[in-house]
C-alpha cells in the first residue's frame, strides 16, 4: 500500500478491515495462482501410465506358488495376491504335501503376514538398535569365534529341512569347527526316530502311503490329524474309499480321542500301556512269540480280526505308531509292516547336513549352557524358553550364555531374554526352500516384499558366515545351481511356476529285515492303573504355539470339542466322575514337582486313565491375541517324557472356568441318527430315498437355460479338519469375535463342521458334517424378511444383500440349518476384537467381497464372487462355463475332496453323480425346503463279527 | 380429593355405589380434580417414575451408539427380550379398545367406568409396542424401509414377510386407537373447556373439543360414528394380535409353525390386557377417590373375564401340547419336552403357575371382590403372560432343528433395562394422562347413571 502522501479529502470511515477491496482481489487472484502453481508436475521427467506394468492389472489377481512350512516341513500352496498383497492361500496340486488342498495352518498363514504384532525392528536388550550397531557387536563375538575355532558358538534352530539353510549350516561347522548346531521341534517324535534306529540301525523316515492300505491299523497314531502329513494322509484315505470294492479299513487303538479315531471303523480307547501290549500280541500274532501276553476279550477279539485282515491283505495293510509309544515299540511296528509287505517307504532323514550332519538335541544344549560352555548362542526360528520341556529349565539356563542372537517372527518368550533380536520375514515375504515329509524339496517364494524392516533365515546364517551382503534369493539359487539339468534360468523358471522341484523326492532306502529289539516285560507295565496317564498333543489349531497370536486359529473350533480360546484337559466321564469334577471345572495337574491349572472337559471317548491336554497355548508374549489364552501343557513335559506323561495327579482347585465352544457335539441317538445316517459297507439302501413322496410342486427349481449351482459333501471322508472353516474366512472377509463374545454365543464362521456321535458299542465313531449354507429352493429365510435382503436368483443361490438388511434377524430364527450369522457387534466394522481392527489387518481382505457393518446378516454365498469371476473369464473367452470350473473356498481347501461344487444342469458334472448316489441326502429333507447342498452319508467298513 | 359422589355398602346400584349420583356430581367427582390440582401425591408419583423415563432413554441411546450386541441375544436366539416385550406390550394395548369397542357392541354399559383409561393404556401401551421392533433391528436408522415409499433404491417391502403385515397392523391399530379414544373425548373435552376456570386450560380443550355444543344431531353423530368405528375395531383388535401370532406361526420352526397361533395370541392379548386393566382400575379408582364409580361389580365382571380367559389359555397350551405330540415330528416333541424339562423349565412352570393356576382363585366371589387378591392375581397374570411371550421365543430359539447349534439365552443388563424403563416409562405417560384429561368419560357415566337411576 502506497504511503500516503497528501492529507485525506474526506473523512476516513470507520475501521472495518485492514484490507481494502482492491487487497483482497489481489490477494485472491495470487492465492488462487499459486493453488495451480501447486499442481505442476514435478522437475523430473515422468511417464504415464498408458502402457501398464507387465501382469499388473489393477483388481485383477496374481497367484504364485511357493511353500510353507510346518514343524519345518513344506507344504505347497498357491497364494493369491491382489495389487501386491497376499490374500489367499490355496493348495498345489502339483506338491506331494498339498495335493491341491490345504489344512488350516497354511489357510491361515496369510493373516500372520499382517498382524501388528510382528516383530519390526532390530532389538538389543528390548531396545531398538541399527543393523549397524548388530553388525559391529557380531563381528566381535565371531571374531571371538573363529579365535576359539567355534568353541563355544552355538546354532539353535528348528527342524530345519530347507537345502539352502542346511548347506549354509555345513559351511558354518567347516568354518567353525568346534561350533554345535542343535535343532528343537517340539512335535517331533523322538521314539519314531529311536524306533527305526532300532530295528535299521538309522534314523530312517517311514512315509507311508494310506491310499494302497487296504486295512489300517493305527497305533496311537494320528495320522489324519494335524500336521505336515494331515493332507497327504487325509488323501490317502479317501483314494482308499472311493471304491466300494476296495474299501479300506482302518483299526485304531488309542489313549486320546483323534480325527483318526473318530473315522475308525474299529475303535477301541486303552491307555497307551495297554495298546503296547497290544501291540506285542499282535507281533506275537503274526509270528513273533516273544510278545504275547494275555489280552482282556475285547481286545483280544479285536486282535484277532486285525490279524486275520493283516495277514489277508499282505502288501496293502499297514501298521501305524504315535509318539506316545515306546522306542521298542516303533521298532516292533517296523517288524510287523516288514512282515505284511507294508506300502511305507523309508527314505533317509530330510534334516541332515549335505554332509551327514544331523542336529544335536536341545538337552545337550541345556546341559552346555549350564555348565557354563556356551558363549555365542544363535537361535533361529525357535522359542525354547516358551516350547523347551520343563525340566530344562531352559530359561534360566539360556542366560549362561553372554552372547544371545534370537531370530523370529516375534518379539516371543526367547527374544525377551536374548541380548539381541533380529526380526524374521514370513513366509510369504521370504526366498527359501524346503522339503516336504517325503523329501520333495519346492522353492519358497516371497508374494510380497517384507511389510517391516525384517531379514530371512539364510541372511543371517550369512551373516554368520562373514557375508554381510548375501541375497537369500542369490543364496537359494546357488543351492539349486547343481540340481538343474540344462539351462538353469529356465529350470529355475519352472521350478517357480510349479511350485515344486521335478523328482520323485527321496528314493527309497533298501533295507534289510527289521531287527527285533528286546522288549521290555509286558505286566510291568500296569502299575500305575489308579493314576491318570496324560498324554500331549500338539493342538489342532495353534500346533506347537507359534500359531498363538493367529486370531482365525484361536477362533477355529477344535474338531471333536468345539473348544475356541484355549485348551482343556480331556478326561473319560467316569474318571470325572472319580475325581469329583466336571468340565470347566479347573484342575490342577501334577507331574513331580511341575503343576498346572487347566480346566477339564469330558470327552467320552478318551480311554480310561487317561487325560489329553494340547501343547501350544498359555504364550506369555505372544501377541495381542494369544497372550494368556489357555494353560501351557509345556509346563508338564520333561525330555523323557515327551508325549506320554506316566501317572498324574488331577486335584479338583474348586474354581471354574467355562469352557467357550461354538456349537455342541450332538450326542443324543435320536437326532444323530435322523441328521446323520451311517451305513456300512454292504448295507446301503438300494437307490437314492430322497424325497419320492408324491407332490404337485415341480421336481426342482432350476431355469432350464442358466447355471444351477449345487453343493455335494460326502460326510464318509470328512475328517472333520476345519479346513474349509479356516478357508471360508479368509475368502469371505468373516471377521473373528473374541472370546467375549464367543461366550455370549455369538460366532461368525459361514462354514461349520458340526459332529455326530455315534457311540457305537463304546468304539465311538463320530461323524463330520461340514454345514455352509444349503441355498434351499425354498427358502424359509426368504419370505421372512420384511425389506427383501434375503432373495434367490435365478441360478438357484439364496443371496443376502447386506446393505438392504435391516437386521430384523427372522432370516435366521426362521433358519432350520442356523447357518446365518448376525453383526451384533461391528465385528468388521470399528469394533474388532483386540488389535484385529488395526490397518495391517486390511491388507488381507479380499475386495471381492464386502466387509459387513454392524447390524447386518451375512451367510455363505457359495463364494459368489468365484461364480462371477468364472463367468467373466469364460464370457471373455467366448466360451460356455465348465460343470466344475468353478471351485468354492471350502471345495479347495478340502483335503479328502469330501466337497463337490458344480452346475446341476451340466449333465456331466461331479455333483450330478455325487446326486445319484444311494448314500445321497438332504439334511431335513422332509421340511421341503429343497436344499441345493446336500450330502453322502457316511459309510463305514468295520469288521464283521 | 372431594368425595361429592359418597360410595355406599352394600353398593345402591349395580354399577355405582353411591345412592344419589346425578349429573352434575358425576361431572364434579371427575372433572374438578383436573383443575384443582392432585396434591403432592401426584407429584411425588410423576417423580418416582422420572428416573425411569432417563433409564429408558439412556439405555435407547447407548443401544444405539453400540448396538443391539449389548443385549444377551447370540446366533442361534436371535431374538429376546425386545420382541417379548413387544408381543407383550401390543397385548396390554388390545385390551383397551376391545373392552370399549366389544363391550360397546355388547351392551355392557358397564364399561362406562373405565372404557376411558383403558383406551388411554391401549395408545400408550401399542406407543411402547411399536417401539421395540424398531430398536430391535440390527440397522435401526432404515425401519422406514418396511414402509412403502417410492424411492431410487427401487426398494419395496417385502410383503410375503408377516413383518410387513406386522408393520401395517400396528401402524393401523395406533392409528385407529387414537381416533376412536378421541371421538369419545370430545363431548368430555367440551364439558372441560366449559368448567375450565383458567383462560388457557379453555383455548386448549377448547381447540380439542372442536366446537362442540352437545345438540342432540351432534350427539346421534358421534353415537353413529362411535358404534361404526367399534364396530370396525374388534375385527381390527383381533387382526393386530393375529398378525402378531403370525410373526411366529408363519415361520417353519417347532413350537412355533401352529395354526393355533393367531386366535390364542388374541385371547393372550385380551388377557394380560384385562389384568393390566384391573391393576390400572384399582389405582385410578383410588388415586382419584372414584370408588362410587368403579365398584367392586367392576372388578367382578373383570375378574370372570380374566377366569375365561385363563382357562381358554390352559386350552391353548394343551393344544399345543397335544399337536406337538399327536403331530409325531420329532422337533415338535422334543421342544414340547424341552419347555417341561429344558433350561427354562422352572420359568415355564412359573408361567403356568400364574397363567392358569393363580386364576382358578377367581372361582370364588370373595377373591374376585376382595381388591388385593385380584391385583395379585392381575399381577401375576401379567408376569406369566410375559414369560410366555419370551418362552415362546427362547424355547423354539434355544431347541429348534440343529441341536449342534442348542443354546441358552442369557440375561444382561440392557435385557433387563428394557424390560423395567418401560414400565416406568408407561407409568409416566399415564400419570400424565390423569392429570389432562378425565380418566373416566364423564358423559357414559351420566348416562349409566340415568340408566341405574341414581341420578
Amino acid at each position: 500500500m502506497p504511503p500516503l502522501t497528501e492529507l485525506p479529502t474526506r473523512p476516513e470511515p470507520a475501521r472495518r478491515s485492514k484490507l481494502n477491496r482492491r487487497q483482497a482481489l489481489s490477494l485472491l487472484a495470487t492465492s488462487m495462482a499459486s493453488s495451480l502453481a501447486a499442481c505442476s508436475k514435478p522437475d523430473q521427467q515422468i511417464l504415464p501410465y498408458i502402457r501398464m506394468p507387465e501382469r499388473i492389472v489393477p483388481g485383477e489377481p496374481l497367484k504364485f506358488a511357493t511353500t510353507l512350512g510346518l514343524a519345518g516341513l513344506g507344504r505347497g500352496v498357491i497364494v493369491t495376491a491382489i495389487d501386491g498383497r497376499p490374500i489367499k492361500v490355496e493348495g498345489n496340486p502339483r506338491h506331494p504335501g498339498s495335493l491341491g488342498a490345504t489344512d488350516v495352518f497354511a489357510e491361515a498363514a496369510v493373516l500372520s503376514l499382517y498382524d501388528p504384532d510382528r516383530s519390526r525392528t532390530i532389538l538389543h536388550d528390548g531396545a531398538i538398535a541399527s543393523r549397524e550397531a548388530l553388525q559391529g557387536a557380531l563381528a566381535s563375538q565371531l571374531a571371538d569365534a573363529r579365535n576359539r575355532q567355534g568353541d563355544g558358538l552355538r546354532l539353535l534352530t528348528g527342524r530345519t529341512t530347507s537345502p539352502t539353510a542346511l548347506r549354509q549350516i555345513d559351511a558354518l561347522l567347516q568354518a567353525f569347527p568346534a561350533a554345535a548346531w542343535h535343532a528343537y521341534d517340539p512335535t517331533d517324535d523322538d521314539n519314531a526316530r529311536q524306533g527305526s534306529q532300532l530295528a535299521h540301525g538309522r534314523p530312517l523316515r517311514g512315509v507311508a502311503d494310506l491310499a494302497k492300505a487296504r486295512v489300517i491299523v493305527a497305533l496311537d497314531a494320528d495320522p489324519i490329524g494335524h500336521g505336515p502329513d494331515q493332507i497327504r494322509h487325509g488323501r490317502g484315505f479317501a483314494e482308499g474309499r472311493s471304491d466300494a470294492n476296495s474299501f479300506s479299513r482302518l483299526y485304531c487303538l488309542e489313549s486320546g480321542f483323534t480325527l483318526t479315531g473318530a473315522k475308525a471303523d474299529q475303535r477301541l480307547a486303552l491307555r497307551p500301556e495297554a495298546i503296547e501290549r497290544f501291540a506285542m500280541s499282535l507281533a506275537g500274532e503274526l509270528g513273533e512269540a516273544r510278545g504275547a501276553t494275555e489280552l482282556p476279550e475285547r481286545e483280544r477279539a479285536l486282535l484277532r480280526k486285525m490279524s486275520t485282515d493283516l495277514s489277508a491283505h499282505k502288501g496293502a495293510a499297514l501298521v501305524m505308531a504315535g509318539p506316545t509309544l515306546s522306542k521298542e515299540i516303533h521298532a516292533l511296528v517296523h517288524w510287523i509292516n516288514a512282515q505284511i509287505d507294508a506300502p511305507v517307504r523309508l527314505i533317509e532323514p530330510i534334516d541332515r547336513t549335505p554332509s551327514g550332519q544331523q542336529a544335536a538335541t536341545l538337552e545337550q544344549l541345556a546341559g552346555d549352557l549350564a555348565a557354563g560352555r556356551v558363549r555365542q548362542l544363535v537361535i533361529v526360528g525357535a522359542n525354547p524358553v516358551y516350547d523347551a520341556p520343563a525340566d530344562l529349565q531352559f530359561g534360566a539356563r539360556l542366560q549362561q550364555a553372554p552372547f544371545r542372537l534370537h531370530m523370529g517372527e516375534y518379539v516371543d518368550e526367547t527374544a525377551a531374554l536374548a541380548t539381541w533380536h533380529v526380526p524374521q520375514h514370513h513366509a510369504l515375504e521370504a526366498w527359501s526352500d524346503l522339503r516336504a515329509s517325503d523329501g520333495t524339496a519346492s522353492i519358497v517364494q516371497p508374494l510380497i516384499r517384507p511389510l517391516y524392516c525384517s531379514y530371512g533365515v539364510h541372511e543371517l546364517l550369512a551373516w554368520l558366515a562373514g557375508e554381510q551382503d548375501a541375497s537369500a534369493y542369490d543364496l537359494v539359487r546357488q543351492t539349486w545351481q547343481s540340481a538343474a539339468t540344462g539351462d538353469f534360468e529356465a529350470w529355475w523358471k519352472q521350478a517357480l511356476h510349479d511350485g515344486v522341484i521335478a523328482g520323485p523326492g527321496a528314493a527309497a532306502v533298501a533295507v534289510a529285515a527289521p531287527q527285533l529289539p528286546p522288549m521290555p516285560g509286558g505286566e510291568a507295565q500296569d502299575t500305575h492303573a489308579d493314576g491318570i496317564t496324560l498324554i500331549l498333543r500338539p493342538d489342532p489349531c495353534l500346533w506347537d504355539g507359534s500359531f498363538a497370536n493367529n486370531a482365525w486359529l484361536q477362533e477355529c473350533p477344535k474338531p471333536l470339542t468345539k473348544q475356541v480360546w484355549g485348551n482343556a484337559l480331556a478326561l473319560h466321564p467316569d474318571d470325572a466322575t472319580r475325581l469329583g469334577v466336571a468340565s470347566g471345572d479347573i484342575v490342577t495337574i501334577g507331574a513331580g514337582d511341575r503343576t498346572l491349572d487347566v480346566p477339564v472337559l469330558t470327552e467320552p471317548g478318551t480311554a480310561a486313565g487317561v487325560g489329553t491336554l494340547t501343547i501350544g497355548a498359555g504364550r506369555h508374549k505372544a501377541g495381542a491375541i494369544g497372550d494368556g489364552v489357555g494353560a501351557n501343557a509345556y509346563a508338564l513335559r520333561t525330555g523323557e517324557h515327551r508325549w506320554r506323561i506316566p501317572s498324574v495327579s488331577v486335584t479338583r482347585s474348586g474354581r471354574r472356568e467355562p469352557i467357550l465352544t461354538t456349537q455342541n457335539v450332538v450326542r443324543t441317538p435320536n437326532d444323530v441318527r435322523e441328521l446323520y445316517p451311517l451305513y456300512q459297507l454292504g448295507h446301503t439302501p438300494a437307490a437314492a430315498a430322497l424325497d419320492d413322496t408324491p407332490s404337485l410342486m415341480p421336481r426342482t427349481i432350476q431355469s432350464s437355460d442358466g447355471h444351477a449351482w449345487a453343493m455335494v459333501i460326502d460326510t464318509s471322508v470328512c475328517i472333520g479338519c476345519n479346513a474349509c472353516v479356516v478357508s471360508c474366512q479368509a475368502e469371505n472377509n468373516v471377521p473373528v469375535v473374541g472370546p467375549e463374545q464367543i461366550a455370549m454365543g455369538r460366532d461368525m464362521h459361514w462354514m461349520r463342521v458340526d459332529a455326530y456321535d455315534h457311540g457305537m458299542a463304546n468304539g465311538r465313531p463320530l461323524g463330520f458334517q461340514p454345514v455352509p449354507c444349503m441355498h434351499c429352493e425354498h427358502a424359509p429365510c426368504e419370505p421372512v424378511c420384511p425389506v427383501a435382503a434375503s432373495v434367490h436368483d435365478h441360478e438357484g443361490l439364496n443371496g443376502q444383500i447386506y446393505n438392504r438388511c435391516i437386521g430384523t434377524r427372522f432370516c435366521e430364527a426362521n433358519c432350520p440349518y442356523k447357518v446365518r450369522r448376525f453383526n451384533f457387534f461391528g465385528y468388521a466394522d470399528g469394533e474388532e476384537y483386540a488389535n484385529l481392527g488395526a490397518d495391517s489387518y486390511r491388507g488381507q481382505k479380499n475386495p471381492e467381497v464386502t466387509v459387513r457393518a454392524r447390524g447386518v446378516m451375512e451367510k455363505c454365498t457359495y463364494c459368489v464372487q468365484r461364480i462371477s469371476g468364472a463367468r467373466r473369464s469364460a464370457e471373455r473367452e467366448n466360451r460356455t462355463l465348465g460343470p466344475d470350473e468353478v471351485r468354492t473356498a471350502c471345495q479347495n481347501a478340502c483335503p479328502t475332496r469330501a466337497i463337490s461344487f458344480g452346475d446341476l444342469n451340466h449333465t456331466d458334472a461331479e455333483i450330478n453323480r455325487d446326486k445319484a448316489d444311494p448314500r445321497h441326502y438332504a439334511l431335513l429333507g422332509h421340511l421341503g425346503t429343497r436344499p441345493r447342498t446336500t450330502y453322502l452319508a457316511d459309510l463305514r467298513n468295520p469288521a464283521e463279527e | 380429593m372431594s368425595q361429592v359422589l359418597v360410595p355406599q355398602q352394600p353398593p345402591a346400584h349395580r354399577w355405582i355405589s353411591a345412592e344419589r349420583a346425578d349429573d352434575v356430581a358425576i361431572t364434579q367427582a371427575i372433572a374438578d380434580p383436573l383443575f384443582t390440582g392432585f396434591g403432592k401425591r401426584w407429584w411425588l408419583a410423576l417423580l418416582a417414575t422420572l428416573p425411569f423415563v432417563l433409564w429408558l432413554l439412556v439405555a435407547i441411546v447407548w443401544l444405539f451408539y453400540r448396538g443391539i450386541g449389548i443385549w444377551g441375544i447370540n446366533s442361534t436366539i436371535v431374538w429376546g427380550v425386545a420382541i417379548a416385550n413387544y408381543v407383550w406390550w401390543i397385548g396390554i394395548g388390545n385390551a383397551g379398545t376391545l373392552i370399549s369397542a366389544m363391550l360397546l357392541l355388547t351392551r355392557q354399559r358397564w364399561r362406562a367406568s373405565i372404557n376411558r383409561f383403558a383406551e388411554a393404556m391401549t395408545l400408550f401401551a401399542v406407543a411402547i409396542a411399536g417401539l421395540m421392533p424398531i430398536i430391535h433391528l440390527g440397522r435401526p436408522i432404515y425401519a422406514y424401509w418396511l414402509a412403502p415409499y417410492p424411492n431410487t433404491m427401487a426398494l419395496w417391502p417385502q410383503w410375503r414377510s408377516a413383518l410387513v403385515w406386522d408393520f401395517w397392523a400396528i401402524v393401523s391399530y395406533l392409528l385407529f386407537s387414537i381416533l376412536f379414544w378421541y371421538v369419545s373425548l370430545i363431548p368430555d373435552l367440551a364439558t372441560l373447556r366449559d368448567r375450565a376456570p383458567r383462560r388457557g386450560a379453555q383455548l386448549v380443550y377448547g381447540a380439542f373439543a372442536l366446537g362442540w355444543r352437545g345438540s342432540a344431531r351432534e350427539w346421534s353423530r358421534l353415537q353413529t360414528l362411535h358404534s361404526t368405528m367399534a364396530a370396525l375395531g374388534v375385527p381390527l383388535v383381533c387382526s393386530v394380535h393375529s398378525i402378531v401370532g403370525l410373526d411366529f406361526a408363519a415361520s417353519l420352526m417347532p413350537g412355533w409353525q401352529e395354526s393355533i397361533f393367531p386366535p390364542y395370541f388374541v385371547v393372550g392379548a385380551m388377557y394380560s390386557g384385562f389384568a393390566m386393566v384391573v391393576v390400572l382400575a384399582a389405582g385410578i379408582r383410588w388415586g382419584l377417590g372414584l370408588q362410587a364409580i368403579i365398584t367392586p361389580r367392576h372388578f367382578d365382571a373383570m375378574a370372570r373375564i380374566l377366569l375365561m380367559a385363563s382357562i381358554v389359555m390352559f386350552y391353548s397350551y394343551a393344544t399345543e401340547w397335544f399337536m406337538g405330540w399327536y403331530g409325531g415330528e420329532h422337533a415338535d416333541r422334543a421342544v414340547v419336552r424341552f419347555e417341561f424339562t429344558g433350561t427354562y423349565a422352572p420359568l415355564y412352570w412359573a408361567l403356568l403357575t400364574c397363567n392358569c393356576l393363580v386364576p382358578q382363585l377367581l372361582w370364588w366371589p370373595f377373591a374376585r371382590r376382595s381388591l388385593p387378591v385380584l391385583i395379585l392375581v392381575a399381577i401375576a397374570i401379567n408376569i406369566g403372560m410375559w414369560l410366555e411371550r419370551i418362552l415362546i421365543v427362547w424355547n423354539t430359539l434355544s431347541h429348534d432343528y440343529m441341536p449342534s447349534l442348542w443354546r441358552s439365552f442369557h440375561f444382561t443388563f440392557w435385557d433387563w433395562s428394557f424390560l423395567i424403563a418401560p414400565l416406568g416409562f408407561f407409568a409416566f405417560l399415564f400419570l400424565l394422562f390423569m392429570r389432562l384429561i378425565p380418566s373416566v368419560s364423564m358423559f357414559d357415566m351420566r348416562e349409566l347413571a340415568h340408566e341405574e337411576a341414581a341420578a
